[in-house]
């Protein structure tokens, strides 16, 4: 079944003289257990998109979408209210920066325990007392900090990043939801740590049968346990599929570049040696190409590309360009 | 051949509060040696609070040691925590470069204030090394005219390229000076690296946690666990045969 399915989202954002596209009609889908990947570099609107879902998004935005349907709901049909309800049902998310996410001014296990609202109206009140005590500490335990008192009884400056991102995390499962949002949830930790969240996250996808959404701007970090790969750049989605295919025959130059940008991937690559790089820069908001918006840094950018290619589909994988790499479709 | 860097028995500590009164010593770096060559690259993994960045300060002068000293082509830059004023030739690059460059300055200024506390050169001359330098890190002549928060983050990375390099170092501290870039600009960054070291045989001291870049580029590897080398070689003899735990701990994530 369908978990979610989003068609032709676009986020623009309105400022005195002009109206920015952000992100440019985006659509995909995720289905039950899945874990899909949302890569894009930095300004491509991939956090813009989980905000979009999950609505925390401010006035200033404008998102419109055919559909945001959310197991057979539309979202955008929704009031408010109803809306809020749904998705703090079923979909949480973790914040980009974890220790500026988390309030400085409350202690972590006010802050967790605030999470679960449903064990506070049960049973007397020592009772409730102690039940959210139990509760807090299997939570914190089951994300793997060990010492539990000293966590539980500090302040976030306090505490080192990765176990601020563990305690973000704590807090997204404490409602076993159906979909978690992983908004680039290991870019401030090290090696070891980041290992650590990805085991996490990985064990709750298959215990649980958790989908995850995740937001990254590294491809080989989700490259050997997702499910599906959005690529995103500046706001357009121009190539998705399954990781394996993505992985052995990206279609749009992007994809492309990015992958042989990896030392991992570019096995013929020799010590030293300089690596495969697109020209220039990522383009800034106000100042997009029109039509395909890689064009100006594509190398096999024509006079075509002026004009916005469309997603051409074919067995799960599709791509927005006017000349893919690997012409026919097998 | 003499080595371009050597590092002998570098040690570090500091002074932490232990009570009202006391004091305790809290050792970061314990007997670091290392040496390296005209134009290759070592790389410092390790996991957080190792002493990796405490360590590039030493190196580039930012902070003393407490014993040890550092060698610069045979010569004795730093000997017990006595510092040989040679910063020019040891030059470090900071991890967000949009953060360590003065907003109020444009680049030509900024660059200009280098070469104005360090050398002798006359205007002209100042002039025509900034141009040259630029070029070099490939900008324009134009952008000494900007204002740092006109560029892109890559474009920054290349700024902080040109503020270590225009005062011809032989030596440059990387700390995490590439990992946190995007993967696009991140490969740029890292050809015009290469290509700095080729074209003028720098040495790279590389401080990083991204271990499939430090593979590529990096011709020595140490590993620092609570301020102890705890493996230092030939950076294809460590990856395909870790001898401590530790680093078989690093490399296996």
């Amino acid at each position: 079944m369908q978990l979610l399915d989003v068609r032709n989202l676009t986020i623009e954002l309105r400022t005195s003289e002009t109206v920015i596209r952000a992100v440019d009609r985006v659509s995909f889908s995720l289905k039950e257990g899945e874990v899909h990947a949302l890569v894009g570099e930095s300004g491509s609107g991939k956090s813009l998109i989980a905000k979009a879902i999950v609505g925390v998004l401010n006035e200033r935005w404008n998102i419109t979408a055919d559909r945001i349907h959310w197991r057979g709901v539309d979202l955008m049909r929704l009031t408010p209210e109803q809306r809020r309800q749904t998705v703090s049902k079923d979909i949480a998310m973790i914040y980009q920066d974890p220790s500026r996410c988390l309030d400085p001014t409350a202690k972590i296990f006010n802050q967790i325990a605030e999470t679960l609202p449903e064990v506070a109206r049960k049973g007397f009140f020592l009772k409730r007392n102690r039940d959210r005590k139990d509760r807090v500490k299997a939570l914190i335990h089951k994300v793997g900090i060990k010492n539990h008192e000293a966590v539980l009884d500090s302040y976030p400056h306090e505490l080192s990043e990765g176990v601020c991102q563990k305690v973000m995390i704590a807090m997204a499962i404490a409602r076993t939801p159906k979909l978690l949002i992983a908004d680039e949830p290991t870019t401030a930790l090290e090696s070891t740590t980041r290992a650590q969240v990805f085991r996490l996250l990985k064990s709750l996808n298959q215990l649980k049968n958790m989908s995850i959404l995740m937001i990254s701007h590294e491809l080989e970090e989700i490259a050997d346990w997702s499910h599906g790969i959005h690529v995103l750049y500046c706001g357009q989605m121009v190539e998705a599929g399954p990781t394996h295919k993505i992985f052995k025959q990206p279609r749009h130059p992007y994809t492309q570049a990015l992958l042989k940008s990896l030392p991992d991937y570019e096995q013929g690559l020799a010590h030293k040696e300089p690596f495969y790089a697109l020209k220039g820069t990522i383009p800034t908001l106000q100042h997009l190409p029109i039509g395909c918006r890689l064009g100006p840094r594509c190398p096999q950018a024509q006079k075509e590309c002026v004009v916005t290619p469309t997603l051409t589909k074919h067995s799960g994988h599709s791509y927005a360009c006017h000349f893919p790499l690997i012409k026919e479709m097998k | 051949m003499q080595p371009t860097l050597k590092v002998q028995a570098l040690s570090k500590t500091f002074d932490v509060r232990a009570g009202l009164f006391k004091r305790k010593k809290f050792e970061v770096l314990k007997n670091i040696s290392f040496c390296i060559g005209k134009g290759e690259t070592i790389a410092v993994i390790g996991e957080t609070g190792s002493g990796k960045s405490t360590l590039a300060k030493l190196l580039a002068g930012a902070d003393n040691a407490n014993s040890g000293q550092i060698l610069l082509e045979g010569n004795i830059i730093e000997d017990n925590g006595i510092r040989d004023n040679q910063c020019r030739h040891i030059r470090m690059i900071f991890q967000d470069s949009g953060a360590s460059l003065n907003p109020g300055l444009t680049i030509g200024d900024m660059l200009d204030d280098c070469l104005q506390y360090n050398t002798d050169f006359d205007e002209e001359e100042r002039a025509e090394k900034i141009n040259l330098t630029l070029s070099k890190v490939g900008l324009l002549v134009d952008h000494q005219h900007y204002y740092p928060h006109m560029f892109s983050v890559g474009q920054l990375q290349r700024v902080a390229f040109a503020r270590a390099l225009i005062l011809d170092p032989k030596v440059m501290v990387l700390d995490e000076a590439v990992s946190s870039l995007d993967p696009s600009i991140r490969a740029q960054i890292v050809n015009l690296l290469l290509k700095l070291q080729r074209e003028t045989g720098l040495t790279y001291v590389m401080i990083t946690h991204h271990l499939s870049l430090v593979r590529h580029i990096s011709d020595q590897v140490i590993v620092l666990d609570k301020g102890e080398v705890v493996e230092y070689g030939l950076t294809e003899s460590v990856f395909n045969n870790p001898q401590s735990k530790i680093t078989q701990r690093l490399l296996s994530c």
